[in-house]
């Protein structure tokens, strides 16, 4: 575990709301999560929860009508979300930079690889234009790409899904950037290319010393490559602890009831899966009191009214927003 | 607890109210729509609304400036001018009418069969869509017209003849961008012929933009009429359109010129509001509200 | 469970699909892309059979084949015994009644603007069913997905994904099939809906004794429904066995590495396991390779060319046993129990 690692990105307690002056719908509620130098942090959650939207209102990217309502991003001594919007855009790319789902529709179809690459290093570097070429052939080596020569001429089109993945990933680290946000960088790719992907993300982190968020809603990957993880449920973070932790012990019902309804590779032969009953929650309309109650199959009387907060289990690092915590164990 | 006929009740009163509000809450179209009321209304009240028979001549009161009698005066025959204009909104909101009814039918039809079975039905009808394209509408409109004859007939047929290739290029576009979708593959699945599929599956979800398409047509069309009557090709005298009775205010422009005024601004009215409404029409018929905002979170 | 003694409900016999396969009028061809290349698989009464694949296995496209949404290039389709390869559109319409499709889009594949209820009563109305019994065998199919069928005049816009994914279950259930061929059907629904989905298919197979043929790519998934399970590679059917044989004892080295890749959610497990990295990216269809198509990329074949008594040929700077670039492996064993496509089955590695 790090043990004197800095904390790069400190989120505390941000909420975040959509609409307009006179109906604000909250989405984020008091969300706090902290990632440090050289660590692997998973943000764990089904669509809906919050866990996209939460990184890109921190950074200012959000859609125009969801604004940050509470809360403070601190990266570097800057709060993100008092700084203006050129100071902002400064810090995208350079310090903190995102990497999305999707390569092909997060790619300009219209410029080559090497355009695009070279248009983000000379928005924010002195350099001319062979210079940043030759980085770019640089970066490209450095996501294992192929003949990086002549693929830098190459157009989205032309590269395979992993590849494009590849080509975004090189973008986003072509600056240099202290963290690096991974949200579902593998989700349209095929199975093999994941681990691939995955594999290059853990060496440029321990290379070059930067933090990564992963997030994600597959826990097989979570297992193998997080240092810590957040759980996200209808906007807020219902648990958080390291990663043996969360797996050996988790402390929340609703972290339980995934681990219950995934198949898995490695349970004997005709295990059940136990669906998590209901659908998934509206953010615009929750119920009081903890939003996971309807579903919950541990939920209590009081359950309904009660005041939702992140409190510490058995270790400062392992907090849970449950009350009934000491309650929750995973069955066998 | 509500039984089904009770929530299927309440479901379409919710569902009533959602699309009203989303017609009335779009301000060019309800002033389209107002203004479209008006001359509707006009048209229907002509009659009774007009002071004086619009064909009925007068020797004596030729050319008249405006007056109480005549609030815009009289034509070289003697006839009311305001009464020829409320009459000429009939003529103007049935070659409306029409173009819009026939453009949608037949462009629908066509522009459906070409964009979802392809191949070379599509290519031949393109070919013959592309050419009629090529022609300004109005030129075709009024070649049609010079080979049959003026009147109203003939200027409805020529007029939607000329502003039907639109609406089939533009189904034809949407056919194509449905016809991929997912649940096409389904109908057939489930064994459903071609023809099926496109009436009860392409043309109800193509509907939206082709009608966008066909109003704006409309008003074009109306041009066409004012434009073919002016030059005497239209709808045969003594029956008054807006056309032709600036044709007939052409003589006296500069005694009265409220005459030639007065109808183009009647043609200008209608030919805003059927914009205006084609325009609205676009934003209250797109929102299948793609929740994207669900997606980033 | 397979039942060997009897006839299979669906069988695909030498399946090839070419895409794209023209000579343009300059009298130049051009090869297509070879989607599937001779794939032979059989599908029992009341089995579901798990079909795995990455991106270019062309899995999807042999679901579609089986129910003839596209026609093959060449080989056989048996339906209830009989060849449906070239049945006219007529005759294979009544056929259709006995073999449907649930598609991955939940939101793509049902007509936005129909109702729920004239969308789960169309396929009945198509094959002529009076109104009255298409409002009682609606109803029933949707009670059947766990449906509330009060609420059937409803628009799809207004459920949920997994809900949806229901309806379109409904829909295929409706006309009662044999067979039911489900492209990717939960891929696109939430952990924890696919949960529900997928216990729901199984409920469903129990009362009716439908076959599936699951198409899919999570591995995971497939090993949970499947009796048995068919593995391929770019057009190829690589393995084929019970489910047990094909995760347990896999023999191919591309479902070895396949298996390798699939995270599993937990900590201990996945950091101390061994990965079987495969080199390279998986091929494309335009351009297949001679000889065993995986060859370019098997960890296997470059091993067995160490061996001093194997043929070997060097590609590049890497050598290759001589069979594995010129001879394409043919299935070897019984798609029953356990049959494999490669010159080196017993191998492990």
């Amino acid at each position: 575990m790090s043990n004197a690692s800095k904390i790069l990105l400190d989120i505390r307690h941000l909420s975040v709301a959509v609409g307009d002056v006179q109906s604000k719908t909250p989405l984020i509620r008091d969300v706090s999560l902290h990632v440090k130098a050289r660590e692997t942090l998973a943000i764990v959650g089904e669509s809906g929860s919050g866990k996209t939207l939460s990184f890109l209102a921190a950074l200012g990217i959000a859609p125009n009508n969801v604004k940050v309502t509470a809360g403070e991003v601190l990266f570097e001594g800057d709060d993100l979300t008092k700084l203006n919007p050129n100071e902002l855009r400064a810090r995208r790319g350079t310090a903190i930079s995102m990497v999305f789902q999707d390569p092909l529709s997060a790619l300009n179809p219209v410029f080559s690889i090497g355009t695009q690459i070279i248009e983000v290093l000379r928005a924010h570097l002195p350099m001319t234009h062979a210079q940043a070429r030759a980085r770019a052939i640089e970066l490209l080596e450095r996501v294992h790409i192929p003949d990086p020569h002549r693929r830098v001429d190459d157009y989205p089109h032309q590269f395979s899904g992993g590849m494009r993945q590849r080509a975004l990933i090189a973008m986003a680290i072509a600056l240099e950037p202290k963290v690096l946000i991974a949200d579902e960088p593998t989700t349209a790719l095929d199975v093999t290319v994941q681990a691939q992907v995955l594999e290059l993300l853990s060496q440029l982190r321990e290379e070059t010393g930067m933090a990564l968020v992963l997030i994600t809603h597959d826990l097989g990957l979570v297992a193998r490559h997080a240092d810590r993880v957040a759980v996200f449920y209808a906007g807020s973070v219902v648990e958080q602890a390291g990663v043996q932790d969360l797996f050996h012990e988790p402390r929340h019902p609703y972290t339980v009831s995934l681990f219950r309804t995934i198949p898995r590779l490695d349970s004997p032969a005709n295990t059940a899966l136990t669906p998590i009953v209901g659908q998934p929650p509206n953010l615009a309309q929750l119920p009081e009191g903890c939003p996971f109650a309807p579903r919950c199959y541990l939920v209590k009387p009081d359950c309904g009214s009660a005041q939702v907060k992140l409190v510490d289990t058995t270790n400062k690092e392992h907090l849970s927003a449950c009350h009934y915590w000491p309650e929750v164990h995973p069955e066998s | 607890m509500t039984t089904s006929f009770e929530q299927q009740r309440l479901d379409r009163q919710a569902r009533r109210k959602e699309t009203l509000r989303r017609f009335t809450g779009h301000p060019s179209l309800m002033i389209g729509t107002v203004i479209l009321l008006l001359l509707v209304a006009v048209a229907l009240a002509a009659p009774w609304l007009a002071p004086y028979s619009p064909t009925r001549t007068s020797l004596v009161n030729t050319l008249q400036d405006a007056s109480w009698t005549h609030p815009l005066g009289t034509d070289q025959f003697g006839r009311d001018v305001l009464s020829r204009l409320i009459h000429g909104t009939r003529v103007s909101l049935l070659v409306a009418f029409w173009v819009v009814t026939l453009s949608l039918v037949i462009g629908t039809i066509i522009g459906g069969i070409a964009g979802f079975l392809g191949g070379w039905i599509d290519r031949g009808i393109n070919v013959v869509n592309d050419i009629l394209m090529a022609f300004p509408g109005f030129l075709l409109a009024l070649a049609i017209v010079a080979t049959q004859g003026s009147s109203l007939e003939s200027v409805i047929i020529a007029v939607s003849i000329a502003y039907t290739p639109r609406v089939t290029a533009v189904m034809r576009s949407v056919a194509l961008t449905i016809r991929p979708r997912p649940f096409i593959e389904a109908s057939r699945s489930i064994g459903m012929t071609s023809t099926r599929i496109l009436f009860r599956h392409v043309i109800p979800n193509a509907l939206p933009p082709v009608i966008v398409v066909a109003t704006l047509s409309a008003a074009s069309a109306i041009l066409a009429e004012a434009g073919l009557s002016f030059l005497g090709l239209g709808v045969r005298p003594p029956i008054p359109t807006w056309g032709n009775i600036i044709a007939d205010g052409q003589a006296s422009i500069t005694t009265n010129p409220l005459i030639s005024i007065s109808s183009g601004l009647c043609i200008a009215a209608m030919v805003i509001a059927l914009n205006l409404i084609g325009d609205g029409l676009r934003d209250a018929l797109d929102p299948q509200m793609r929740r994207q905002t669900a997606k980033i979170l | 469970m397979t039942h060997p003694a009897h006839t299979p409900l669906l069988e695909l016999k030498n399946i090839c699909k070419t895409f794209n396969d023209t000579t343009s009028w300059r009298g130049r061809s051009s090869k297509g892309v070879q989607a599937v290349a001779n794939a032979t698989l059989s599908l029992y009464p009341n089995e579901t059979l798990g079909l795995v694949g990455e991106t270019g296995s062309g899995k999807s496209t042999l679901g579609r084949i089986a129910l003839r949404l596209i026609a093959p290039s060449s080989g056989t389709v048996m339906f209830e015994g009989q060849d449906i390869t070239h049945l006219p559109a007529r005759l294979m319409r009544e056929k259709r009644q006995r073999m449907q499709m649930v598609f991955q889009d939940p939101y793509g594949s049902l007509d936005p603007r129909m109702s729920v209820d004239k969308l789960v009563s169309e396929p009945l109305s198509v094959h002529d069913v009076s109104y009255a019994e298409r409002q009682e065998k609606m109803q029933a199919a949707l009670r059947q997905v766990g449906l509330d069928p009060s609420l059937a005049h409803r628009y799809p816009h207004e459920f949920s994904g997994g809900q949806r994914q229901r309806i379109g279950i409904a829909r295929a259930m409706v006309l009662d099939p044999t067979l039911l061929v489900l492209d990717e059907p939960v891929s696109a629904l939430d952990v924890s809906i696919q949960a529900q989905v997928l216990n729901l298919l199984h409920e469903i197979q129990v009362r009716t004794q439908v076959s599936y043929l699951f198409i899919a790519h999570d591995l995971s998934v497939v090993r949970h429904i499947s009796h048995r399970v068919a593995v391929m590679y770019l057009g190829r059917i690589v393995e084929i066995g019970t489910r047990d044989a094909i995760y347990t004892r896999p023999k191919h080295p591309y479902t070895v590495s396949l298996l390798s890749a699939v995270p599993i959610p937990d900590p201990d497990l996945e950091r101390t396991r061994k990965r079987i990295p495969l080199i390279g990216e998986i091929g494309s269809a335009n351009n297949t390779p001679n000889g065993c198509r995986f060859h370019p990329r098997c960890p296997r074949a470059r091993e067995m060319a160490q061996q001093p008594s194997i043929a070997k040929q060097k590609i590049g700077s890497i050598e290759i046993p001589i069979i594995c670039t010129t001879q394409d492996p043919a299935l070897v064993g019984s798609e029953q129990e356990h049959a494999c496509a490669c010159h080196f089955p017993h191998q492990t590695f």
